[in-house]
C-alpha cells in the first residue's frame, strides 16, 4: 500500500508526532540534563554537563531519605489503585447500564463532589479522618487507612467506567442474560475483559495522583513512617536557596517508577478490542 | 420481589462502597463548607452571621435578582425566536420579537445586574471568575483539539508507538515541582531564557512573560507602537503571564487527555473500519462518521472533566506565580487559597468556595445539557 | 427538563443536607480549649512530659536539630523527652495547625511567623509566654532577659502578649564583589547611597574580568519583595508604620527616595529587576551582578555557589548605605510558640525552648543553621567560628542595628499591595497616583481586620 499518497501521509503522521514528542520532551530533557550537572554548571547556564554527575543522585538519594519514602509510595498507591479500581467499576456498572430509581441524582452527587476547591475540603476530611481515629479499633492517623480510603471512590474514575461501559452495546447483556447470568456474573465475568483500556487508564491515573500527593500526607503523617515520596522532594528547595542540580535529581528519581510502570502497560492501552461473537 | 425491585437493590448495593466512601470525603466537605460559610470562622467558630459573607462577596442581592432575571429573560428570548422559526419558516418577525426581547434582556443582565455586583461585590471574587474563565478558554479548546489529533495521529501510526507515547505522557507524569521550575525558568523575563531566545529568533523583543501583568492585546499594541488605549483593554484580556501559564497546562495535560483518547479510539471495533474500508471511504468521512462518533462518549468525558478541572485549578497556577503578574493570574481557587493561609479567614474563603461551587454546578448542568446530547452511545 | 431539573435540585440539597446532618453533632471543636483555672506556675512539675515540636527544618539543619533534641532528652533534669517532628512548610504546618485546633491534636511547641502566631493566639491555641518568662522559678533572670536582642523579643511581642520565642534570627544584608569593586577602583563597600548609586553605573559600564558572560553586566538587581524594600526604606531612617506602630505610612518621602533613586538607575540600565527564583543569587555568584540585596540564611549557599565551583572571587557582606542615623538592617524569622495544651506540658515545653535560647545551645545552632542567634553572649561561643567564617561575622556585628517589619494585623496584605504598587511603578505608573491608592488600601486592610 506504498502509494505516493500513502507515504506523503506517513510524513505527515510522524511529522506531527515527532514535533509534540519534542515539545513534551524538551522540559524533561532539561531536567535530565540539569540533574547531571554540577552547581557551577547549573549557575553558569550550560546546556549540557561536561561530565556526568552521578553523585547527584547518591546525594539526593541519601538527603531525602528516597529509600523509606519509596516504600511508602509502592504500598499506598498499590493499595489506592487496587480500591479504586474495585469500587469505580462495581459504581460505574449500575450508572451505565442498569434502569433503577434515583439514577441521575446518584450520578449528579458524584459528579458533585469534584467541583469543591481541595483547599477548603482538607479540613473537614480532616476531622473526619480524626473522628475515625478515636472511634474505630485501628489507627487512621499515621497509618495508611488515612492515606488511602478517602481516595478509594473517585468521581473521575467512576465517570470514566461509566461512559465506556455505556458505549458498549446492548446486545451482550440480553445475551447473558439467555445464558442465565445474573448482574454480578455479567459484570465481572463478560464485562471485566472487554473493560482492560479503560481500566489500566483508571489505574494509571490514580496511581500518579498518589504518587504526587503532598498536602494531605503531611497533614495527616506526623513522622516519615507512612510519608510518600513527594514529601521528600520538598527537601531541596527551601528559603534561601534551591540546588537545582539535587532538585532535578530528585524528581527524575521520583518521576522514574511511574515512567517505568506506564511503559510496561502502555501496550494494553490501544491494542484493538475487538467484539468477537456478536457480529451481525 | 419483582424484577425492578431485585435491580434497584442490586444497583444500590453495587453502588454502596463507592458512595460510603464519596459520602464521607466528597459530600460531607461539601457541606461543612458551607456551614462554615454561615459563620464569623477565623480558624475556630465564631458567630453565626447568615449570609453575610455571600453578600459581602457577590454584591447587593438586588443586583443579582437582575442578573439573573436577565439570563433568564435571554433564554426565554432564545425559545422564542426557536419555536417562531419553527412556525414561520424563516423571515425576519422571529429575529426582530427574539431581539426585542433579548437586547433589553441583556442590557439588564449585564449593565444593572453585573455592573451593580461588580461594584458592590468584593474584587477578589469578580477578579477570581474572570482569571478563571481565560484560563478555562484558554486551555480547554487547544488542548482537546490537539490531543484529539495527536491521538489520532498515534492511532494511525505503526512505528515506533511506544516511544512515541512514552514521550507525550512525560509532562503529566513529571512532578510538578520539578516541572513547574523548569517552566519557571523557560518563561523567565531574563534574556537568556527560552522563551525570549524562541522570541528573539522570531525577530521580537524580550517579553516579561510569567512576570508580566499587562495583557496580550496591549503587549501587542504596544508592539505597534500605540502606547495609549483604553482601560478595559488590559482588563478584558488575559495577561502574558496567565498566557504562559496557560501553555504550560496544556503542555501537561496534552499527554493526560491523549492517553484516555486513545482508550477510546481503541474501543472502537475493528469491524465498522472494516465495513468503511470495503464502502470505499475517505479517511475524513471515517474520521466523521464513524472515529467521532464512536469516540465521543469520551470526549464528552473530557471536556466535562476539562472544564471542572480548570475552574478548580490551582497547584500548577500557585507554583507559577509571581509577584510581577499582581492579580492578573489569580484563578479563584488561589483567592480562597490566600484568603485561607494568608487573610486567616476561613469562613470567608467557604463562602467563595461555595459560590465557585455553585458555578461549576452550573456550568456543568449547561454543558451536559448542550454536549450530552450529542453524545453517541453505540446503541 | 423536568429531570434535568429535578437532578440539579437534588444535586445542589443532598449534599447539603448530608452534610449539615453530622455536623449537627460536632460542636465546631472545642476540645483544645481548656477551662481557665488560676494555675500557680511556681508549683507545676514538669517531670516525665513528653513534648511534641513542630519545625519546617529540612537536611543539616534538621539533622542537627533532631541530635540537639537527643542530647536535651539525655541531659535535661526533668526527664522530660521531645519528639521534633518534621511538619512541612510553613504553609503546611498552618494547616495542621488550623485542623488541630478544631478537634485534632496541637502540638506542644510550633513554628510560626508572627502574623501565624496573632492568629493563633486569637483563636486562643497559643499562650503568652510573659508569666513564663519572668518567673523566678522557671523564667529567665534579668540578666539573661537583657542578653536577648531586645528588637527580637519585641518583634514577638503583639499588644503585650510574647506569642513566641525567637530561637534564631536572619537579617538582609549587602552581597558585594570585592574584587569587581577593586577593578572598579574603589576600596570599600558603599557607604552613601549616592556611592552605590555611582558604583552601579560603573560596573555597567564595565564587566567583571572573571564574568563568563561579558555581556551582561549590572549593579544591582531588585527582588519585587516587601522586605528588599523595607530594608532600603529602614536603611535611610524611615519605616513603614508610625511611632506607636499603629498605621501604615507608606507615602514617606524615604519611599518615594528610595524608589526613585532606584528608578533612575533602572532607566540608566545599571540596576535591573530580579527575573527568576533566585536570580540575583545566581548572577552575582558568577560576577554578572556586583550587589545582591539577599536574606543572611544564603550565606552558605553563596559560599558554595562562589567558592567550590564557580567563577572564585572575594565576595563581603554588609549593611546597605546608610542615612544620618548610622545603619539599620532588616531583620526577621520565624518564632517558637507554646500551644495551649495542659499547663504541665506547657511548663516542659517552655523548658526546652529556654533551654535552645541559651549561649551554647545557640552557638551550636548557629554553625549547623548558619541563622544568627538571639542571644548577646552566644558570640563568646562563636570566636573560631568567625574566623572561619568572616562575612557571617561581618554581618552579625549588624544584628544591633536590627530592626523588624511591622506586626501589625494584616501585614501580609498589606505585603501584597505593595509588591503591587512596586510593580506598578517600575512600569511607569503615576508614582502620586499609585502611592496615594496604596495609603488607602492598607488603611482599609487596617480598618477591615
Amino acid at each position: 500500500m506504498a502509494t505516493r499518497r500513502g507515504r506523503g501521509r506517513s510524513w505527515l503522521i510522524y511529522g506531527g508526532l515527532g514535533l509534540w514528542a519534542t515539545v513534551s520532551s524538551f522540559p524533561f530533557a532539561w531536567m535530565l540534563l540539569s540533574s547531571f550537572m554540577t552547581r557551577g554548571e547549573t549557575l553558569r547556564r550550560v546546556f549540557v554537563p561536561e561530565k556526568v554527575q552521578w553523585a547527584n543522585y547518591v546525594q539526593a538519594w541519601k538527603e531525602a531519605d528516597f529509600g523509606l519514602y519509596f516504600e511508602n509510595s509502592v504500598l499506598i498507591a498499590a493499595m489506592q489503585v487496587g480500591g479504586t479500581l474495585l469500587f469505580s467499576l462495581l459504581a460505574a456498572y449500575p450508572l451505565a447500564r442498569m434502569e433503577f430509581r434515583g439514577r441521575n441524582a446518584v450520578f449528579a452527587c458524584i459528579l458533585a463532589t469534584l467541583m469543591i476547591p481541595e483547599s477548603v475540603t482538607m479540613v473537614p476530611n480532616f476531622l473526619t479522618v480524626t473522628w475515625l481515629h478515636r472511634s474505630s479499633p485501628f489507627a487512621w492517623l499515621n497509618s495508611w487507612p488515612a492515606l488511602t480510603v478517602p481516595f478509594l471512590a473517585n468521581a473521575f474514575s467512576i465517570f470514566l467506567l461509566r461512559q465506556f461501559l455505556r458505549g458498549l452495546p446492548g446486545e451482550l447483556w440480553d445475551a447473558a442474560r439467555i445464558d442465565g447470568a445474573g448482574h454480578f456474573r455479567f459484570l465481572f465475568g463478560i464485562l471485566l475483559p472487554l473493560c482492560k483500556a479503560p481500566l489500566l487508564t483508571v489505574g494509571m491515573f490514580t496511581f500518579i495522583g498518589s504518587w504526587n500527593a503532598l498536602a494531605w500526607p503531611l497533614l495527616v503523617t506526623n513522622s516519615p513512617n507512612w510519608r510518600p515520596i513527594s514529601v521528600g522532594l520538598q527537601q531541596f528547595v527551601s528559603e534561601a536557596g534551591a540546588e537545582v542540580h539535587l532538585q532535578m535529581a530528585g524528581a527524575v528519581i521520583a518521576t522514574v517508577p511511574v515512567l517505568l510502570i506506564y511503559f510496561l502497560i502502555q501496550k494494553e492501552f490501544t491494542e484493538g478490542i475487538s467484539m468477537s461473537g456478536l457480529k451481525g | 420481589m419483582d424484577n425492578r425491585t431485585k435491580d434497584t437493590l442490586i444497583a444500590w448495593s453495587f453502588l454502596a462502597p463507592a458512595l460510603a466512601v464519596l459520602a464521607g470525603f466528597g459530600i460531607f466537605p461539601i457541606g461543612y463548607a458551607f456551614y462554615v460559610s454561615l459563620h464569623q470562622w477565623r480558624i475556630r467558630k465564631g458567630e453565626y452571621i447568615g449570609f453575610d459573607h455571600y453578600l459581602r462577596a457577590l454584591g447587593e442581592p438586588g443586583f443579582l435578582v437582575w442578573f439573573i432575571a436577565g439570563l433568564v429573560l435571554l433564554w426565554c428570548a432564545c425559545r422564542v425566536y426557536r419555536s417562531l422559526r419553527d412556525r414561520q419558516g424563516g423571515g425576519y418577525l422571529p429575529i426582530l420579537i427574539a431581539a426585542g426581547l433579548g437586547l433589553p434582556a441583556l442590557w439588564l443582565s449585564l449593565d444593572q445586574g453585573l455592573g451593580g455586583l461588580l461594584e458592590t461585590g468584593d474584587h477578589r471574587l469578580y477578579n477570581g471568575l474572570k482569571i478563571t474563565l481565560f484560563y478555562a478558554l484558554g486551555t480547554i479548546p487547544i488542548q482537546l483539539g490537539i490531543s484529539m489529533l495527536l491521538a489520532y495521529l498515534l492511532f494511525k501510526s505503526l512505528r515506533a508507538k511506544g516511544v512515541f507515547r512514552i514521550l507525550l505522557f512525560l509532562p503529566y507524569v513529571t512532578p510538578v515541582i520539578a516541572s513547574a521550575v523548569v517552566f519557571r525558568t523557560i518563561f523567565s523575563p531574563h534574556p537568556s531564557s527560552v522563551a525570549n531566545r524562541f522570541w528573539a529568533l522570531l525577530g521580537f523583543e524580550n517579553c516579561r512573560w510569567l512576570y508580566e501583568s499587562k495583557s496580550v492585546v496591549g503587549l501587542f499594541l504596544r508592539a505597534l507602537d500605540i502606547s495609549t488605549y483604553p482601560a478595559w483593554v488590559d482588563s478584558c484580556f488575559p495577561s502574558l503571564a496567565l498566557v504562559s501559564i496557560v501553555l504550560y497546562n496544556i503542555w501537561v495535560y496534552i499527554g493526560y487527555d491523549t492517553v484516555i483518547l486513545l482508550a477510546g479510539l481503541s474501543a472502537i471495533p475493528r469491524h465498522y473500519y472494516e465495513a468503511a474500508e470495503i464502502d470505499g471511504a475517505s479517511p475524513w468521512q471515517v474520521f466523521r462518521n464513524i472515529t467521532l462518533p464512536l469516540v465521543s462518549p469520551t470526549l464528552f468525558f473530557l471536556s466535562m472533566v476539562a472544564v471542572i478541572g480548570t475552574f478548580k485549578a490551582f497547584n500548577h497556577i500557585y507554583i507559577m506565580r509571581t509577584p510581577g503578574a499582581r492579580d492578573s493570574v489569580d484563578v479563584l481557587s488561589i483567592a480562597i487559597f490566600d484568603l485561607i493561609f494568608e487573610f486567616h479567614n476561613a469562613g470567608y474563603a467557604a463562602a467563595m468556595a461555595f459560590v465557585l461551587f455553585i458555578a461549576i454546578l452550573a456550568l456543568t448542568l449547561v454543558q451536559n445539557r448542550v454536549l450530552g446530547k450529542r453524545v453517541f452511545y453505540g446503541d | 427538563m423536568k429531570k434535568k431539573a429535578e437532578r440539579a435540585f437534588r444535586a445542589a440539597i443532598l449534599p447539603l443536607l448530608a452534610g449539615l446532618l453530622p455536623l449537627a453533632s460536632c460542636g465546631g471543636g472545642d476540645e483544645s480549649a481548656r477551662p481557665q483555672e488560676k494555675v500557680v506556675l511556681e508549683e507545676l512539675d514538669p517531670s516525665g512530659q513528653e513534648v511534641v515540636f513542630w519545625y519546617q527544618h529540612t537536611r543539616e539543619r534538621e539533622d542537627e536539630l533532631l541530635r540537639m533534641i537527643e542530647d536535651f532528652n539525655r541531659t535535661n533534669p526533668h526527664g522530660i523527652t521531645v519528639r521534633g517532628e518534621y511538619a512541612g512548610k510553613y504553609n503546611d504546618i498552618y494547616n495542621k495547625m488550623i485542623v488541630g485546633l478544631q478537634g485534632g491534636t496541637l502540638p506542644h511547641l510550633v513554628v510560626a511567623y508572627q502574623n501565624q502566631a496573632r492568629a493563633y493566639y486569637q483563636e486562643e491555641g497559643i499562650v503568652d509566654l510573659n508569666p513564663f518568662m519572668v518567673s523566678p522559678k522557671w523564667g529567665l533572670d534579668s540578666q539573661a532577659r537583657a542578653d536577648f536582642f531586645q528588637p527580637f523579643l519585641k518583634q514577638d511581642n503583639i499588644d503585650g502578649v510574647q506569642t513566641g520565642l525567637p530561637p534564631n534570627r536572619s537579617m538582609e544584608v549587602l552581597y558585594y564583589n570585592i574584587d569587581w569593586l577593586e577593578e572598579l577602583g574603589f576600596d570599600a563597600p558603599p557607604a552613601t547611597w549616592d556611592k552605590f548609586a555611582e558604583m552601579c553605573r560603573k560596573a555597567k559600564e564595565q564587566p567583571f574580568s572573571k564574568s563568563p558572560d561579558q555581556s551582561r553586566s549590572l549593579g544591582f538587581l531588585l527582588e519585587i519583595d516587601a522586605s528588599r524594600l523595607a530594608s532600603m526604606i529602614f536603611s535611610v531612617g524611615g519605616d513603614l508604620v508610625d511611632a506607636e506602630g499603629k498605621g501604615y505610612t507608606l507615602d514617606t518621602p524615604h519611599l518615594r527616595q528610595v524608589l526613585g533613586r532606584m528608578m533612575g538607575l533602572m532607566g540608566e540600565k545599571a540596576v535591573g529587576i530580579v527575573s527568576e527564583d533566585y536570580g540575583d543569587q545566581k548572577e552575582f555568584s558568577v560576577g554578572q551582578v556586583l550587589f545582591a540585596l539577599r536574606s543572611s540564611s544564603g550565606l552558605p549557599y553563596f559560599k558554595s555557589a562562589i567558592e567550590e565551583d564557580g567563577v572564585g572571587f572575594r565576595w563581603g557582606v554588609t549593611h546597605l548605605p546608610s542615612g544620618p542615623a548610622g545603619p539599620v538592617v532588616n531583620v526577621y524569622g520565624a518564632s517558637i510558640s507554646v500551644c495551649k495544651i495542659a499547663p504541665e506540658g506547657q511548663l516542659a515545653a517552655w523548658f526546652f525552648l529556654k533551654w535552645f535560647t541559651e549561649p551554647a545551645q545557640q552557638a551550636r545552632w548557629v554553625r549547623a543553621s548558619n541563622y544568627f542567634p538571639v542571644r548577646k553572649s552566644t558570640a563568646q561561643e562563636l570566636v573560631e567560628y568567625f574566623v572561619e567564617n568572616p562575612q557571617y561575622k561581618a554581618a552579625y556585628d549588624l544584628l544591633g542595628y536590627g530592626k523588624s517589619e511591622p506586626s501589625v494585623a494584616g501585614y501580609q496584605q498589606v505585603r501584597r499591595l505593595i509588591q503591587d504598587a512596586m510593580v506598578d511603578i517600575f512600569d511607569g505608573g503615576d508614582v502620586d497616583q499609585v502611592l496615594e491608592r496604596l495609603e488607602t488600601a492598607a488603611g482599609r486592610s487596617l480598618a477591615e481586620q
